[in-house]
């Protein structure tokens, strides 16, 4: 039996890859099934009822191999796979999927995949960025709290991921595209900025990507000294190895080793300033240099195609949609994961903080940032049912409050360490 | 202002009131079909009373969910200046006037004096936690009370007006199979609600009917409150003296500390890591030395007597004893040890000593040297050794005067006076250093001079000396208000979970000379609501479209403006 597991779980990665493909797929099937009704000579409703019947069967079989993925890595680790950043992406990926299959099962309309699928496409390639190794835990992170904490934040959060959907379906179902009116125009180009920075996310993951394929490498050093708990200094040296060219050097260092990039550029463009020496901020820093690089291009590109704003393009998937509909659907996933949100993220974390560091809450950033996002969607949830914030407004904090909960997950991380640092980006 | 508040069915409502109480009928004529302002089933509040007196005032404010919404988001922003550079409270020993400047320049110096270095402990932050709590429980108040009174005394023949302009709502014939028994068919439409999961009241004469499911739903928001503010205040108690206790101790093993503030010793008897095998370690963890498992054998002691006299064995007394790893710990009482840190800190702990005659090789007598609480004087064989100086951390300062670095046994250096057989009658001075490695290098037998080529004391094996090879640091804690804490959180999530995952769904019917008036109205999930009235009409036999129910899009503007007429707030 156990000779059986073990060869399963040998291809753990393979059934995620498939998993990934499959939601690709399923995703271009939404889009078929949504924009084909006119030119595919059958009826309308029977074609989209039938495209979204394959669409949908098609999102299942990749999440069954998620799934299968899941265990199967749980069982070679011996521990739950949410202990690294790897590993809790796929799993927040999973779990917006399962958002997803329970929102569409709900509704069934066909949008919620061409818009939703995505958001879960993009966090599992963002996943795959992280490094994959199966980590030992270390003890803070051995508790049984600590699977029930993560899972359920995550599920929580990836309902918010759908309201995230759902809002940005209703935004570009009623911004006018014709309109010459300031409002009409200011909308507009916020909605077109919320596309760019999915698309700098998408950018972010494809350059790292490619650059790994490629195999490049820069190595810079810089001698520290470090105080050992006992008082006594002790000289180190610290390295920081960039995969993606640095255009920024970190402050303050050597450069020991750089692939040319491009056969031009032999060093660093410019070095970080000195305020920017936090651990790694240099390399941080050019990376979001590079990601904002690339999603520009990749913004570009797709504008030239469209020769239209993205969002005015995206928008036909959603015609003949009611926008109350996709109001409801924005602000019921979003009551959905409210209470999933408060047990995992606070509950259950002040009940795991409680056991291992013998406070409930210690005003970690990432502890603060749960806050946070929670007070967000209780602000978002008290004007919508007390202050009547329907529709656009509501569709605008169901968006702004994903990019809260991202930042939460992985800006805390990025930016601010703490406890939770363990976590590493 | 006199506002005429007696509407036509010649019910009296009080002041603020926008549906009569009895029969639903919009009070405040603003024209149109759009659909009603539902909320609280159109009650008047407290909040809303003319003429307010100063206390109505502070009601009124705290009454208001624009004001909570707004304590919300200051709080949210608040929370995060907080985050932006790390709290003091994170760091144990550090002068903060110090650490931020030199950490993080100008802006840390800024940081650290706006407060924001504690931002959570700050008076602006605690104040918006407690208008919070405040928010919470008036306004809560101010609409539960008014809607328990209108959801408890329901009259179920409503208004046409009510009942058409609800956002879902339905007018047209009777199907003809029933168009003259209107009885029979709202007695069809019941067991039709009935199979939904309604609860159905018909009035008098059979043709007007209430159907209701998952009211309960309603109190969810205010249970949640509720848990909120026993959770609140749980946290404003731990502020109360002796309620809550934070600190961080070392524990070398084998060496019984005292807690401070409670009554207790406790002694690391052993302490023990383990660390992962070099094959269980992949990636970037290879050939680092990562720590699997500590552990501290811990005893907790009270003291019965001898507890302050360094000159005597305190007497313990056993109360607990308990294994503490991360994630276990030590619980008794209220008192709670949590496993925080590990140092290896190989320190001497006790000795036993021998004297020896050096010139003849004998033994002459011993006794066990305690490092950290040494006695005044000590009995070798017919010798006597009066303790005159201890250094636990043996070193010389500018002058060479000797002095000690710290209270922890690193270098321990002890002076005795020996007197005995052979020895000058007031004793003569001894130096003792029991670490080989102190006694070469403070050369312990030049300073001894002429009794060194006498007397020697010094330990026979290993077997003679005792180590405490590591301190375990442990994050001793009190907490009293820990079950109010769960208590409250637990049942704002019934709440949570009973205001989110049901809804409250009400269907009113009348009808009169064969024309059917159907209003429906939830607090959430509208679409659900459509689909169950246009299912309990289709089994009647009247076909409609679920989504032709809803009052259509452009009304819902004059709804908005309506509610601003409606009362001062909302």
């Amino acid at each position: 039996m156990s000779d059986i597991l073990e060869s399963i779980s040998a291809y753990s990665g393979t059934y995620l890859l498939i998993g990934f493909l499959l939601y690709c797929i399923s995703f271009l099937l939404f889009v078929i099934a949504i924009t084909g009704k006119k030119w595919s000579g059958s009826e309308p409703e029977a074609h989209g009822r039938r495209w979204g019947k394959i669409a949908f069967t098609v999102a299942i079989i990749g999440f069954a191999g998620h799934l299968l993925f899941f265990f199967t890595r749980w069982y070679a680790a011996g521990h739950i796979p949410t202990s690294n950043m790897y590993e809790f992406m796929t799993f927040l990926a999973m779990m917006i999927i399962f958002a997803f299959i329970i929102v569409y099962l709900l509704y069934r309309v066909l949008a919620i995949g061409a818009f939703a699928l995505p958001v879960g496409i993009i966090i599992l390639a963002y996943a795959s960025v992280f490094p994959k190794d199966i980590q030992p835990l270390i003890p803070a992170l051995q508790s049984y709290w600590l699977k029930i904490h993560v899972t359920t934040a995550a599920a929580g959060e990836a309902f918010f991921a759908v309201g995230f959907a759902g809002g940005l379906m209703y935004l570009l179902r009623t911004i006018d595209y014709r309109s010459k009116d300031k409002a009409a125009r200011k909308e507009r180009r916020w909605a077109e900025f919320t596309l760019y920075v999915i698309l700098i996310i998408v950018a972010f993951v494809t350059t790292i990507f490619s650059f790994n394929a490629a195999g490049y490498k820069a190595v810079f050093e810089k001698q520290v000294t470090v105080t050992g708990k006992s008082g006594q200094e002790q000289q180190v040296t610290q390295q920081e190895l960039y995969v993606l060219p640095p255009i920024v050097a970190p402050y303050d260092t050597d450069m020991k080793e750089m692939t040319p990039f491009l056969g031009i550029m032999k060093e660093p463009l410019f070095g970080a300033p000195s305020w920017l020496k936090g651990a790694s901020a240099g390399r941080k820093l050019n990376t979001v240099i590079w990601s904002v690089l690339a999603g520009s291009i990749l913004y570009g590109l797709l504008r030239l195609l469209c020769r239209k704003p993205l969002g005015e393009a995206a928008s036909p998937l959603l015609a003949g949609m009611d926008p109350e509909d996709l109001d409801e659907i924005a602000y019921r996933a979003i009551a959905i994961g409210y209470p999933i949100f408060t047990l995992g993220a606070l509950i259950f974390a002040m009940i795991w903080a409680h056991e291992a560091w013998g406070r409930f809450w210690g005003w970690d950033p990432k502890e603060v940032w749960a806050l946070i996002t929670w007070l967000f969607y209780a602000a978002y949830l008290h004007l919508r049912l007390s202050r009547g914030w329907q529709g656009k407004k509501s569709s605008w904090l169901a968006v702004v409050g994903f990019l809260v909960v991202m930042f939460t997950l992985v800006g805390v991380n990025l930016v601010i360490a703490g406890l939770h640092s363990y976590a590493g980006v | 202002m006199f506002e005429n508040t007696k509407c036509d069915c010649g019910h009296q409502n009080p002041v603020g009131t926008t549906l009569c109480e009895s029969c639903g009928k919009p009070l405040l004529e603003h024209t149109g079909e759009a659909a009603l302002e539902m909320r609280y089933d159109g009650m008047a509040r407290r909040s809303q009373k003319a003429n307010p007196n100063p206390i109505d005032r502070i009601w009124r404010f705290f009454s208001s969910v624009k004001i909570a919404v707004y304590l919300i988001v200051i709080t949210l922003l608040g929370s995060m200046l907080g985050t932006i550079y790390p709290q003091e409270s994170t760091f144990i020993n550090l002068d903060p006037s110090i650490y931020y400047e030199t950490e993080y320049g100008l802006s840390g110096k800024l940081y650290y004096m706006l407060g924001l270095s504690h931002t959570y402990e700050s008076w602006w932050f605690i104040t918006l936690l407690m208008m919070i709590g405040t928010s919470l429980v008036i306004c809560s108040l101010d609409r539960v009370l008014p809607l328990y009174r209108a959801l408890s005394k329901q009259q179920i023949r409503k208004h046409h007006h009510f009942i058409l302009r609800q956002k879902v709502s339905y007018e047209g014939p009777l199907p003809e199979s029933h168009a003259d028994r209107p009885a029979a068919w709202v007695e069809e439409a019941k067991a039709a609600l009935r199979r939904k999961g309604y609860r159905v009241h018909l009035d008098g004469d059979g043709t007007a009917l209430l159907a209701e499911k998952h009211r309960f739903s309603r109190w969810g928001p205010y249970i949640n409150h509720i848990g909120l503010i026993i959770f609140l205040l749980a946290v404003l108690m731990r502020s109360i003296p002796g309620w809550h206790m934070d600190q961080y101790l070392a524990f070398p093993e084998g060496i019984p500390v005292k807690v401070p503030e409670t009554p207790y010793y406790l002694v690391n008897e052993k302490f023990t890591v383990d660390y992962y095998q070099e094959d269980e370690l992949v990636g970037s963890n290879k050939g680092k030395i990562v720590p699997k498992i500590y552990e501290t054998k811990a005893v907790l002691y009270t003291c019965k007597a001898n507890c302050d006299d360094p000159n005597l064995d305190p007497e313990f007394q056993e109360v607990h004893r308990q294994d503490i790893i991360v994630n276990k710990p030590l619980i008794y009482k209220s008192f709670m040890a949590y496993q925080f840190d590990y140092e290896e800190t190989p320190l001497l702990r006790a000795v036993h000593v021998t004297l020896k005659d050096k010139i003849a090789g004998t033994d002459l007598g011993g006794f066990d040297l305690s490092m950290t609480r040494p006695k005044s004087s000590y009995n070798a064989g017919t010798y006597i050794l009066e303790l005159k100086g201890y250094f636990p951390d043996f070193g010389l300062d500018d002058r060479g005067q000797p002095i000690t670095n710290s209270k922890d046994p690193n270098a321990p250096a002890f002076i005795f006076v020996i007197k005995g057989p052979g020895l000058a009658e007031a004793g003569e001075p001894y130096m003792y250093f029991p670490r080989e490695i102190d006694k070469e290098r403070f050369r312990q037998d030049q300073i001894n001079g002429a009794i060194a080529g006498k007397l020697e004391l010094g330990v026979n094996s290993m077997e003679d000396v005792q180590i405490s090879a590591y301190t375990s640091y442990l994050n001793i804690r009190m907490d009293k208000a820990m079950a109010y804490i769960w208590v409250g959180a637990a049942i704002s999530m019934i709440g949570l979970i009973m205001g989110f995952y049901w809804q409250h769904r009400r269907i009113w019917l009348r009808v009169d000379a064969g024309t059917l008036a159907l209003g429906a109205h939830t607090n959430k999930n509208w679409f659900g609501l459509r689909r169950e009235c246009a299912d309990v009409l289709a089994k009647s036999g009247l076909t409609v479209d679920p989504k032709s129910l809803e009052k259509a899009d452009e009304k819902k503007t004059d709804r908005q403006s309506a509610k601003f007429k409606g009362g001062p707030e909302s």
